[in-house]
C-alpha cells in the first residue's frame, strides 16, 4: 500500500509534467478542445432541432367530439380520463356553443348561413387534447377510441407522420454525425497522446528499470491527461457559451425565423448550462486521463 | 549473486544469441564481460534485467529465479539492482538531485531518508556543486557519475554497468571504473560490460569473454596496477 506522501508525489508529478511538457500538453489541450467542441456542438444542434420539432408537434391537437346523449357527468368523466393518458399535456373542454362561436368568427364570409340556422346548433361538445409526445399520437387515439361517449375523433395523422419521419431522419443523421465525430476525435486524441507519451518513452523505460510499478508510471500520466482534459472541457464550455448565446440572440431577434420554428423552441443556454459544463468537464477529463493511460501501455512492457 | 545455468536464447528471427551459457558471479565480485558487438553481451544484460526470458536454462539474480518470476514481481526484483547505461538515460526534465531521488520515490522511501541519502550519494560521486543542474548542463563524465549515483542510491546488491565508458572521453573512463571499483570495495557486486580492452587490462580482475553467444574465456587476470 502506497503512503499518502507517495500519492501526493504522483499527483504533483502529474500536474508538474503538464508544465514540463507544455508543448505536448498544449497540443493535447487543443485537440481535445476541438474534439469536444465538434461533438458538443453537434449534440446541442441536435437537441435544439429535436426541441423545434417537439415545439411544432405540441401545436398538434386531437379533437375529440362527444356523443349528444352524454350527460354532464359523462362529459366530466371523459375529461378526467383524457387528462390522465400518458403523453397528453393539456385537455381543454369546448362546448358546442363555444365551438359555434369560434366557427362563426373564423368564417365571417358565411355569416348568412350561420344566421339561417337560427337557434339550431349542429355542432357537438368536445375536448381539445394536446399531445407532448408526438410518437404516441396514434397510440393515444386508439386509447381514446376505446372510451365511452365518443362521437368522432379528428387528428391530422398526416402532419403527425411527417413530424415523426422528420424527427427520425434528424435523429439518424445526428447520431451518424456524432458517432463519426467521436471516432475522428478519438483518433485525433489518440495520436496526440501517443506522440506525447512517445516523446517520454525513455522516461517510462527508466522508471521501469528502477523498479517502478505500472501503476506508479501510469498515475502521473493519468493525472496529466485528466487535468489537460478538464481544462479542455472548461475551454470548450466557454466557447460554446459565447457562440450559443450569440446565435440565440440573432435568432431571437429574427421574428420571421421564430415564427417558423416557434418561440421557445430554441433552448436557452441558461437552462442547460450545468449539463453542458458537466458533460464537457467529465468527457474531457475522462478521455484525457484514459487516453494517456492506454497510450502508456505499449511503452510500459519493458 | 548471479547464476546462469545452461542458458540459451533464440530470438523469434531464429538468431541464437546465447548458446548453453553457464556462469556464476558471487556476491562482492567485480566482473568484466567483454566481447565484440553481436557477441551476446546485450542479450545477457537483457536477461539479467528480466527484459527477455531464456529460451532454455535457468537465470538466478539476487536470489530471484528469473525463469519463474511473475510479471508483478519484476519491479520488486529490479529494486535489488542498479543500472548504468552507456547513454546515461537521465530524465532531462529533472535535476541531478531529482534524477537520483526519483529512484527512492519509486520504492516509496520516506521523505526524510531521501533528503539525507541523495546528497550523500551525490557527494560520493563528487557532484555536490551540480546538485541542481539539469542533465543538459553536464559533461558526459558528469552525466555518467549521476547515473552511477542513481544506481547506487537504493543500496543495491548488484550494479550492472552496460558500456558505462562508451560515451565519455578515454581519460574519464578510468575515473568511472575507479568509482565503480570503490563501490565494489564497499561490498556491492559489479558486472561491467565493455569492449575497451585497455581498460580491462588496466584494472584486471575476472574477465568473461563472450563470442558468438558462448563463453570462450572466464578467468581472473592481474591488472597493470597489480603488476606495479
Amino acid at each position: 500500500m502506497m503512503k499518502l506522501s507517495g500519492v501526493k508525489y504522483l499527483i504533483d508529478q502529474g500536474t508538474e509534467n503538464i508544465w514540463k511538457n507544455k508543448m505536448m500538453a498544449f497540443a493535447t489541450f487543443c485537440v481535445l478542445l476541438i474534439s469536444l467542441l465538434l461533438v458538443g456542438a453537434s449534440v446541442l444542434f441536435y437537441i435544439n432541432i429535436d426541441s423545434i420539432i417537439g415545439g411544432i408537434s405540441n401545436k398538434n391537437e386531437i379533437a375529440v367530439f362527444i356523443n349528444d346523449t352524454a350527460s354532464f357527468e359523462d362529459i366530466e368523466e371523459l375529461g378526467n380520463n383524457l387528462s390522465v393518458i400518458d403523453g397528453v399535456s393539456e385537455v381543454t373542454f369546448e362546448s358546442k356553443e363555444q365551438a359555434f362561436q369560434s366557427m362563426m368568427k373564423s368564417m365571417p364570409e358565411y355569416e348568412r348561413i350561420f344566421e339561417s340556422l337560427g337557434s339550431e346548433n349542429p355542432l357537438v361538445d368536445g375536448y381539445r387534447v394536446k399531445v407532448y409526445d408526438i410518437n404516441r399520437v396514434t397510440e393515444i387515439i386508439d386509447i381514446i377510441r376505446g372510451m365511452n361517449n365518443i362521437y368522432y375523433i379528428k387528428a391530422s395523422q398526416e402532419f403527425v407522420n411527417i413530424l415523426m419521419e422528420l424527427r427520425r431522419i434528424v435523429t439518424l443523421i445526428a447520431t451518424a454525425i456524432i458517432i463519426g465525430l467521436i471516432i475522428v476525435s478519438m483518433i485525433m486524441i489518440s495520436n496526440t497522446t501517443k506522440a506525447s507519451v512517445f516523446s517520454r518513452r525513455e522516461e517510462i523505460q527508466i522508471m521501469k528499470y528502477v523498479g517502478a510499478t505500472n501503476g506508479f508510471i501510469r498515475i502521473p500520466f493519468f493525472i496529466e491527461g485528466m487535468v489537460t482534459g478538464f481544462f479542455s472541457g472548461a475551454g470548450s464550455f466557454i466557447l460554446t457559451l459565447v457562440v450559443y448565446r450569440a446565435i440565440f440572440k440573432i435568432l431571437k431577434n429574427n421574428i420571421s425565423v421564430m415564427n417558423v420554428i416557434g418561440l421557445g423552441s430554441i433552448i436557452p443556454f441558461g437552462k442547460i448550462q450545468f449539463y453542458v459544463l458537466g458533460a464537457y468537464l467529465i468527457a474531457g477529463a475522462f478521455i484525457g486521463g484514459l487516453g494517456s493511460v492506454l497510450c502508456t501501455r505499449k511503452h510500459i512492457n519493458v | 549473486m548471479v547464476e546462469l545455468k545452461n542458458v540459451s536464447v533464440t530470438y523469434s528471427s531464429g538468431v541464437d544469441a546465447l548458446n548453453n551459457v553457464s556462469l556464476k558471479i558471487n556476491d562482492g565480485d567485480f566482473t568484466f564481460v567483454v566481447g565484440s558487438s553481436g557477441a551476446g553481451k546485450s542479450t545477457m544484460i537483457k536477461l539479467l534485467l528480466k527484459e527477455i526470458d531464456a529460451t532454455s536454462g535457468f537465470v538466478t539474480v539476487n536470489g530471484y529465479n528469473l525463469s519463474k518470476l511473475k510479471k508483478n514481481k519484476i519491479p520488486e526484483f529490479r529494486r535489488t539492482l542498479g543500472f548504468v547505461f552507456q547513454d546515461f538515460r537521465l530524465i532531462p526534465s529533472m535535476t541531478v538531485y531529482e534524477n537520483i531521488a526519483f529512484v527512492l520515490r519509486v520504492i516509496d522511501s520516506p521523505k526524510k531518508f531521501i533528503k539525507k541519502r541523495v546528497p550523500y550519494v551525490i557527494g560520493l560521486v563528487g557532484l555536490q556543486s551540480k546538485m541542481n543542474s539539469y542533465p543538459d548542463e553536464l559533461s558526459g563524465g558528469e552525466k555518467q557519475r549521476v547515473a552511477i549515483a542513481r544506481a547506487l542510491v537504493n543500496d543495491p546488491q548488484l550494479i550492472i554497468a552496460d558500456e558505462p565508458t562508451g560515451n565519455i572521453d578515454p581519460e574519464l573512463s578510468y575515473e568511472i571504473v575507479e568509482l565503480l571499483k570503490g563501490i565494489n570495495d564497499c561490498g556491492t557486486t559489479i558486472l561491467m560490460v565493455t569492449h575497451e580492452h585497455d581498460l580491462v587490462r588496466h584494472f584486471g580482475g575476472r574477465i568473461i569473454n563472450i563470442t558468438d553467444g558462448e563463453i570462450v574465456f572466464d578467468e581472473i587476470i592481474g591488472g597493470i596496477n597489480d603488476e606495479a
